[in-house]
């Protein structure tokens, strides 16, 4: 209340803005991804494990293929496996944990039991174990880290729906004879939205860290597409001799990661969710 | 040493929450002053600026929030508020010592209440473990804790409010101060404990010498404890005299209010 | 509490994990035999094989069989410890995983100890500065949390490798063989494994801190006359780490996942590199034992943190 430093409203607002910049770099990647970069990914030269020149501005990797060309069109797969595979968690744990929350009785008991059965798993560990079964492929890694993320998310929802339920503007809705989904959907939903957007954010800093990692144990998206996490997974084979090629991938990976968790501690205060 | 002057002699004190600039004032430039041994009562409802000012006189703000003191706070004439801060941990506990209003919240709960008087005796006065032990099972003893060897291994959490706030004033007592303040010491407590709590302050009071800085809200319990009322209204002391004199004939009309409340108060503790 | 009711709400608390766990014993089976690919030919190690060789490896597992009997026939074997045949080694999984397991226990626990050092440090100074230098440690932290763990992995060998080739990094010794290589052995490991953790300890330290700083008894204690240090350890330290140590439990789970790249990257012979190996050579009883073994672990994790919380409560709550 004191303190020296900004107010937490300014603070709030100017991490929102930044994590809104770097967001808006991140989209532009992956929208605009192959007409950014100035080569090929796929196109070798017989100038392989270069440094950094005014034709390669990365450099090139083991066999002489651009790497900024590679980062910018490995970071559109990259952000599209995370950004599907969080919006498919977010849907199944809205859906989950509005109706765990709300209908509450057997259906809480028997959806909460199941996502504690998937909570106890170590994230990564199960991600793996569904992949190595499933097989690698996008659409298979999509579905992994959706049900992976379930779980929090669905809990982020149920939470606040099960105090909110009881609240009297739903109870009015309810005793005016509004249909029970819409009182769901549209009294109180809204009003447990916060926590929800902030969790989305720190979700999708999470999926970033496990597409990459999946990737990086080859796990990922079948080659030849390049990724962030088999970049730098190929990057380190060769460290000794061309150490700045792990540089590219590594800052790639941070920068996505810390936009999120850049945002979320921006909504968390613009939005007041759980200060402290 | 000698006992010529006041023992505290406050002049002009005032206490403002906030940084400097947009200050909110709750001590109003108030004076006053206690001799050894004597006994003074603040009185006021909450709010009035009287706690603000018992912290002052220590300089103990809440944690977090900055609070800005002026005037002068002499004990045995040298100024507690111009005091660096090493000096005045020697103050602290040793010569001022303090019992709060909330006796659930006042105790460590991770530490047995023994430890709790322990490390203040080991600090102040340079005792061994084992001398500090006896001192505290003698201290719990005299604020009439039974069986205080056993007693001083346990956790606060197993002690009553009313047992816990005679380990407060046990501790308090310890390093044997010249002035004990008490800020609304019995407040959350009983009514019957009150009275008990109250008996065992001017107990000590008289047993040890020292002088007593009672605040309340309550001018019955004021009564029969003090020698000197202050009343405290909005940061400012209104009326002032002896305690005798100002329930006999008070002159200012916030006085008059405050006595007519006692009463009231007194019958709708016992009906509730 | 006394020690009837303890031991009685340690049991509840068991009795209500189990459901959970065979919940945790049916995906763990499920995951390997009703997902597509052939588990009879991932036993078989090859694809060129007759209908009829198929169909008697079939028959040695067992897989001829309804779901539910290979399920139960696999639990049973689980609970007494039988977690199956390795398709590689074809020796016991369990004789496998349990040298495995106990290196990834190692490594998980240093992780543990550097991340909880690291951050509680770093969450204290946060909350004393507050006001003053407390938005660098928390930038840091937010830094430090954007950081992947293979990342630091990599960038810790590259900076090794670059710099100090000398060092070794990748000489793994078992404890036994010297116990003191085997502990500078894993430092590295440990730390790029327990960095990303020990931000979440250090913003729990922070935020338990900053609470305890506003109790009274921290008041009482400056009113004592304490100098700060004594304060500081006796009076705001002790009580914020009762919240912080169940937070701390709570993240082995990170701990176990993490430790599969970590393992991987720095080539340690722990459970993370054999699931890794498993996946690799489709091993499916390893991988389906390592799932199990990881789960149960991170349960019954929960469940101590829980009992631990329980008695550290029981003793600081006022009632």
């Amino acid at each position: 209340m004191n303190d020296a430093a900004p107010r937490p409203g300014a603070r709030g607002r100017l991490l929102l803005t930044i994590g809104l910049v770097m967001l808006a770099v991140l989209v532009a990647v992956m929208v605009l991804g192959p007409s950014l970069a100035p080569y090929s990914p796929s196109r070798t030269t017989p100038d392989s494990l270069a440094g950094p020149t005014a034709q390669h501005w990365l450099g090139t990797d083991s066999i002489g293929r651009d790497l900024l060309s590679r980062l910018i069109v490995g970071g559109r797969s990259t952000l599209l496996i995370t950004f599907a595979s969080v919006a498919l968690a977010l849907c199944a744990g809205l859906v989950l944990g509005l109706a765990s929350g709300y209908l509450g009785g057997r259906v809480d008991l028997v959806v909460m039991r199941l996502l504690d059965v998937i909570f106890a798993f170590p994230v990564f560990l199960l991600a793996i174990a569904v992949v190595a079964a499933l097989g690698p492929t996008v659409p298979n890694l999509i579905l992994t880290i959706a049900i992976v993320y379930t779980p929090t998310l669905a809990r982020v929802v149920r939470a606040p729906v099960l105090s909110v339920k009881r609240w009297d503007h739903v109870e009015a809705a309810r005793s005016v004879g509004v249909r029970e989904f819409d009182i769901a959907t549209r009294h109180v939903l809204p009003l447990v939205v916060s926590p929800i957007i902030v969790q989305t954010s720190l979700t999708l800093a999470n999926t970033i860290f496990t597409v990459t990692a999946l990737s990086f144990l080859g796990l990922g998206p079948p080659p030849p597409d390049p990724n962030w996490g088999s970049m730098l997974a190929e990057a380190r084979q060769f460290m000794e001799l061309a150490p700045l090629t792990v540089i590219g991938p590594a800052i790639a990976i941070v920068f996505a990661s810390l936009t999120f968790i850049v945002l979320a501690n921006g909504l968390r205060e613009a939005l007041d969710v759980g200060s402290r | 040493m000698s006992d010529a002057g006041p023992l505290l002699q406050v002049r002009d004190l005032t206490a403002a929450f906030g940084r400097a600039g947009a200050a909110a004032p709750v001590v109003k430039g108030i004076s006053f002053d206690v001799a050894p041994g004597e006994a003074v009562g603040f009185v006021g409802e909450s709010g009035c600026g009287k706690s603000v000012t018992a912290r002052a006189i220590l300089r103990l703000a809440p944690e977090g929030a900055s609070v800005t003191l002026g005037g002068r706070v002499a004990y045995r004439g040298r100024d507690l508020l111009q005091l660096p801060a090493r000096e005045m941990e020697q103050v602290r506990g040793r010569r001022i010592a303090m019992v709060f209003q909330d006796p659930m919240a006042s105790l460590n709960p991770v530490m047995t209440v023994g430890q709790q008087i322990d490390d203040m005796l080991r600090h102040h006065q340079n005792l061994s473990r084992r001398a500090a032990r006896r001192r505290t099972v003698d201290l719990l003893g005299l604020v009439g804790i039974r069986d205080p060897a056993s007693r001083a291994d346990d956790y606060p959490h197993q002690f009553s409010g009313g047992m816990r706030q005679r380990v407060m004033i046990a501790m308090a007592v310890s390093c044997e101060p010249d002035l004990l303040i008490a800020d609304e010491p019995t407040t959350a407590l009983d009514v019957t404990v009150q009275a008990q709590i109250l008996r065992l302050l001017l107990r000590l009071r008289h047993e040890l010498g020292m002088a007593l800085m009672l605040i309340t809200h309550d001018f019955g319990v004021i009564a029969g404890m003090v020698e000197q009322v202050f009343v405290m209204h909005r940061g400012e002391i209104v009326e002032r005299g002896a305690v005798d004199a100002i329930f006999r004939d008070p002159q200012h009309p916030y006085t008059r209010a405050l006595l007519a409340a006692i009463p009231r108060i007194e019958t709708a503790r016992r009906s509730s | 509490m006394g020690a009837g009711t303890m031991g009685r709400m340690v049991l509840l608390r068991l009795a209500l994990t189990i459901p959970i766990l065979l919940g945790v014993s049916v995906v763990a089976f499920m995951l390997m035999r009703a997902l597509p690919g052939d588990f009879a030919q991932a036993a078989a190690g090859t694809t060129s094989i007759s209908a009829e060789a198929l169909d008697t490896i079939r028959r040695q597992l067992g897989i001829d069989r309804p779901l539910w009997e290979q399920y139960l026939a696999w639990l049973s074997g689980a609970l007494v410890g039988d977690l199956g045949r390795s398709f590689v080694t074809k020796r016991p999984v369990a004789a496998d995983l349990l040298p495995r397991f106990l290196v990834t226990a190692q490594l998980t626990a240093m992780a543990g100890v550097i991340a909880f050092v690291l951050g509680s440090a770093t969450g204290l100074a946060s909350a004393r500065l507050r006001g003053s230098a407390d938005w660098l440690v928390r930038g840091l932290n937010s830094l430090l949390l954007a950081v992947p763990n293979f990342v630091v992995a990599t960038l810790i060998v590259l900076l090794f490798g670059l710099y100090f080739p000398s060092v070794g990094i990748f000489n793994y010794t078992p404890f036994m063989q010297d116990p003191l290589a085997n502990l500078t052995s894993l430092l590295l490991p440990a730390l790029s494994l327990g960095l990303t953790v020990s931000v979440t300890i250090s913003e729990n330290t922070r935020a338990a801190v900053l609470e305890v700083s506003s109790q009274d008894y921290v008041m009482v204690a400056r009113a004592k006359g304490l100098p700060r240090r004594a304060i500081l350890l006796h009076y705001l330290v002790r009580n914020a780490l009762t919240p912080v140590i169940t937070v701390a439990g709570l993240q082995l789970a990170a701990l176990l996942g993490g430790s599969i790249l970590i393992e991987t990257i720095f080539t340690i012979p722990g459970m993370g590199q054999y699931l890794f190996d498993s996946v690799t050579t489709r091993d499916y009883p390893a991988i389906q034992a390592i799932v199990l073994v990881a789960a149960t672990v991170v349960l019954l994790m929960n469940v101590a943190v829980d009992i631990a919380y329980a008695r550290v409560d029981a003793r600081v709550s006022y009632e």
